[in-house]
């Protein structure tokens, strides 16, 4: 049915892009664009490693992004996206500096998606960043195929593809982490009418392949997960409800032995000794409008419950939360609050863990000269500490105000910004239970002239940041002026912008600290589509005696440049 | 007769058996919480086998083992018809868990069996590990039970606290330092735990993940023992012609009401359900995603901002992650987004005050330094 439908679809489609081309030409719209990124460290004294690059020294990165429109209903978005050099310091391509083919295209740091599309029927070709649902599919890119077809109200989706590819552990120089190769596949099924409601099951499947690498990555097993949710949504006027609910079964390590005791899910997933099977749910229900909003929203996942899809997903967990805003005297002030807490281990597994959580910012404009803004957030987290005699107790609260003056004449204004912050972080000693403070201090000016008849557009500030931790006594006091500049040039097509920073620093009593920072930004207007745009940045930083050796330093220096051509045939 | 004869034969033999066969159990106090990860570390459980006194093979035994809590209650134990046989040749013979302990044979009861299918892990508590050697068909006891304690607790990992999820910092603040903030390692372990900060800049067009998987990062340090750690970023944040918008805190707040996801992105997605990355041009020649992560469908109001994603890695004293084969196996703790609003000396400000309306919090965020 699904490959009639697909056939009909891909006929149906045809015909009329054939009879459309006649009446209206193909339009192309998008970017095109390539830059170049260069990072230079020069360390003093020579042979000192105190200090690590922290950029590529040299990366390439292209973008090409066209819309191709052949009719009012077809239409091929591509996405190309990327890099001539892998730069993978986390997850499964940890290291990797020759990659081969598969590798490159699947590599994160690469995009080559191409989605035609018709009407209802889309086919998604390539990578895919596909997330169906919350609880589902995940946050990782897939290269593959599949579709996404909305005949009315129906939703059928399907896609399938590699999420990974294999790459060999090695704990040599460079190390690399290493990873089996990973296959997926997701569907969906449903029925949704946009704005109203939203019925849909969705299954989201993830296998290793255990002999994908000859030398197995250390600190992980090949791994298979199978997930199945079903959401619902439906809006009501100004009320909203959004529930959905999941269940995991998942195989940390398909090296384990197969087990008749542990529950399976064929056909989809054969249970092995280490394979889970939980639950998660979620449900948010709320009232939007213009001036008042509320809504709640809590948040269950299992200890088990684990997807492939969400690689860094942390479970064992009940979430909720209280958010509202309010928008009061003719929308001048503004209310932006939420609380709620965490409970870690609801399955009894881990020691219970609960973090408090609320937000307020408050803001309110009193007149054209004059507006106040004033935040608080609070965080608490407790825990008992297994075998030590007192539970960690730690809890961060953080006060702001933050005035603004404006003022003016004919020729100028002036908005000067005053800025004071204070937090105080409480942590209880798990072995003596005494409980240390570490308090911030920071204030910053600024001042912000703004002419009305000149083009430059400057603006000064200090700033002020004392940081003191009492056990074992740290105090980090940074003192920073800094200004900016920013105006156009050469008929208005270049855009100027600069910015010089000078920070003084002090440790304890180590001597100072100094750091100076000089940047500035070019954009060029060459044509009406094609723009010429650099980044140039520099940082000078001087150690006091608090390492060793005494006075180490270093230059760092950045410089990004890049073309980027806009082009639209349909403006032509 | 024959039975008889069998019989005494027989009981010569478990004589023997018994007077040959000794076991020493090894098992570490503080084991890790996934019972099939017992497998992978020998250090976890080892049971040394010695045969001595004998010129061939013992005879065909099985090992039964039991799990206990500390009132002695047996929580589980070895299906010993389904167990496989061991005959042990003489001198030492060295199993590990994943002969001792059999996950596939083994049989637990009550609420830990619902714990296991659940999470692979048994509640948080003290346990008693008994093995012994036993003889079929009727399992007698060949050596006497070995025993030994541990405690399991699943080693949660550190929950990141500030900036908080979406926070969008002022970039005039954010040039001379960043205060990050987590929770620790629990339970603590014994050495303090190595904390790896690292931060990583979303270039355009690319979602948080993608970020944290591709990029290099701008600060990588690790820091022991301690829960917070203020970063010097000596980066400067001009606004630049690729930078994202995101929302203010109003619409941040709306779409995260509507429905949010922990995992510092905004699960909203376009109105068909599905968010490939299809990725959108807007008027601003700003590249956007329709993930929802951070951007939003309805653009405004928005500010353009340097998005930033931030993980925490726990290290044990070797500087192995300390959840090696669970989860993602990086020990890396769920990743939080933040920006930074560039600091703004850009002709956006030339508006004469009394032309400018009173919009509440989206010219806030434009003017607020």
């Amino acid at each position: 049915m699904l490959l009639c439908g697909l056939h009909a679809a891909a006929q149906d489609s045809i015909a009329n892009s054939i009879k459309e081309k006649v009446k209206e030409k193909t339009q192309v719209s998008g970017m095109l664009g390539i830059s170049y990124e260069g990072y230079g460290l020069d360390r003093n004294p020579n042979g000192w490693t105190g200090y690590l690059p922290r950029r590529p020294w040299n990366q390439v990165r292209f973008n090409f992004t066209p819309n191709f429109k052949f009719s009012k209903n077809f239409s091929m978005p591509v996405n190309f996206n990327f890099a001539a050099f892998p730069t993978n310091f986390a997850g499964p391509y940890s290291g990797i500096k020759n990659q081969n083919f598969g590798q490159y295209v699947t590599n994160p740091v690469n995009n080559f998606g191409i989605n035609p599309k018709y009407k209802w029927a889309e086919l998604q070709l390539g990578t895919q960043y596909l997330k169906y649902s919350d609880l589902s599919t995940g946050d990782i890119g897939i290269f593959g195929a599949g579709f996404d077809l909305r005949p009315k109200t129906l939703r059928f989706k399907f896609f399938n593809g590699i999420s990974q590819q294999a790459v060999n552990f090695f704990s040599g120089l460079p190390p690399t982490q290493g990873a089996y190769k990973r296959r997926n596949w997701m569907a969906q099924l449903g029925l949704e009418k946009e704005g109203s409601y939203l019925f849909a099951f969705n299954f989201s499947k993830g296998k290793d392949v255990s002999s994908s690498v000859t030398t197995p990555p250390a600190t992980i097993k090949p791994q298979e997960g199978f997930v199945m949710s079903v959401v619902s949504d439906v809006y009501v006027g100004k009320w909203y409800v959004k529930l959905e609910g999941a269940q995991s079964t998942f195989t940390k390590d398909l090296t384990t032995p197969l087990s008749p005791i542990v529950r399976s899910l064929k056909p989809f997933i054969d249970a092995h000794t280490s394979t889970v099977t939980d639950y998660a749910a979620q449900a948010a229900i709320g009232r939007r409008s213009p001036k008042f909003d509320i809504g709640i929203m809590a948040k269950y996942l299992g200890a088990g419950y684990q997807t492939t899809g969400y690689p860094y997903q942390q479970p064992d967990r009940f979430d909720y939360t209280l958010n509202t805003r309010l928008n009061l005297w003719k929308n001048k002030m503004n209310i932006v609050a939420s609380g709620g807490q965490r409970v870690n281990n609801v399955s009894n597994t881990a020691l219970k863990a609960r973090q408090f959580i609320g937000n307020l910012n408050w803001f309110t404009q009193f007149s054209d000269a004059f507006s106040l803004n004033v935040n608080y957030n609070n965080f608490g987290f407790q825990s008992a500490s297994g075998i030590n005699p007192y539970g960690i107790k730690n809890v961060s609260n953080d006060f702001g105000v933050n005035p603004t003056f404006t003022f003016s004449n004919t020729k100028m204004s002036h908005m000067i910004s005053l800025g004071y912050n204070f937090s105080l972080y409480d942590e209880r000693d798990v072995v003596t239970g005494l409980t240390t403070s570490n308090k911030t201090h920071m204030a910053l000016l600024t001042y912000v002239p703004v002419y009305f008849t000149r083009d430059i557009s400057p603006d000064f500030s200090i700033l002020y940041f004392y940081n003191r931790v009492p056990t074992p006594l740290i105090t980090t006091k940074l003192f920073t002026l800094s200004s900016g500049l920013s105006m156009p040039a050469a008929k208005k097509k270049m855009q100027l912008r600069g910015q010089l920073q000078y920070t003084i620093g002090k440790l304890n009593s180590f001597s100072n600290n100094n750091n100076f920072i000089a940047s500035c930004n070019v954009d060029y207007k060459l044509t009406k589509k094609l723009t010429w745009t650099t980044f140039l940045s520099t940082n000078k930083y001087k150690y006091g005696n608090e390492i060793n050796p005494s006075g180490a330093n270093y230059l760092e220096s950045t410089c990004r440049s890049g073309f980027q051509y806009r082009f639209d045939t349909k403006k032509n | 007769m024959k039975n008889l004869l069998l019989f005494i034969g027989f009981c010569f033999a478990t004589l023997g058996t018994n007077a040959q066969l000794r076991i020493n159990l090894v098992v570490s106090s503080t084991p890790p919480s996934t019972l099939t990860e017992w497998a992978n570390k020998r250090e976890v459980l080892t049971l040394i086998v010695t045969l001595a006194g004998a010129t061939g093979g013992s005879p065909d035994v099985k090992i039964k083992t039991e799990i206990k809590t500390l009132d002695g209650t047996v929580i589980g134990t070895t299906d010993l018809v389904k167990a496989r046989s061991f005959r042990f040749q003489p001198g030492n013979t060295i199993l590990t868990a994943a002969e001792v302990l059999p996950l596939e044979h083994m049989i637990f009861s009550g609420k830990y069996r619902n714990a296991l299918d659940k999470t692979g892990k048994l509640p948080a508590d003290n346990y008693t590990i008994c093995v012994q050697l036993v003889l079929p068909p009727d399992f007698r006891p060949v050596t006497e039970p070995q025993c030994k304690n541990f405690y399991l607790a699943n080693t949660q990992l550190p929950v990141l606290m500030k900036p908080y999820d979406g926070e969008i910092l002022d970039g005039k603040i954010a040039q001379t330092a960043i205060t990050f903030r987590w929770t620790p390692v629990i339970p603590r372990l014994k050495e303090p735990t190595t904390y790896r900060i690292q931060v990583f800049e979303i270039l355009q067009n690319q979602t948080p993940l993608q970020a944290l998987r591709a990029n290099q990062p701008l600060l990588d340090k690790e820091v022991k023992g301690m829960t917070q750690y203020i970063w010097q970023p000596q980066l400067s944040f001009l606004p630049e012609a690729g930078d994202a918008q995101v929302e203010t805190p109003e619409m941040k707040w709306r779409n995260n009401n509507t429905m949010r996801s922990n995992r510092g992105e905004n699960s909203k997605t376009d109105s068909s359900g599905t968010d490939s990355v299809n990725l959108k041009w807007r008027n601003n020649n700003t590249m956007r995603s329709n993930r929802g992560d951070n951007l939003s469908v309805n653009p405004d109001p928005v500010v353009p901002v340097k998005r930033f994603t931030w993980t925490i890695q726990s290290l044990d004293p070797l500087g192995n992650p300390v959840n090696q084969t669970d989860g993602n196996g990086e020990s890396r703790s769920e990743p939080l987004q933040f920006s930074i609003q560039p600091v703004k000396n850009t002709p956006a400000n030339k508006e004469k005050p009394k032309d400018r309306p009173l919009k509440g919090i989206k010219d806030t965020i434009k003017t607020q330094v």
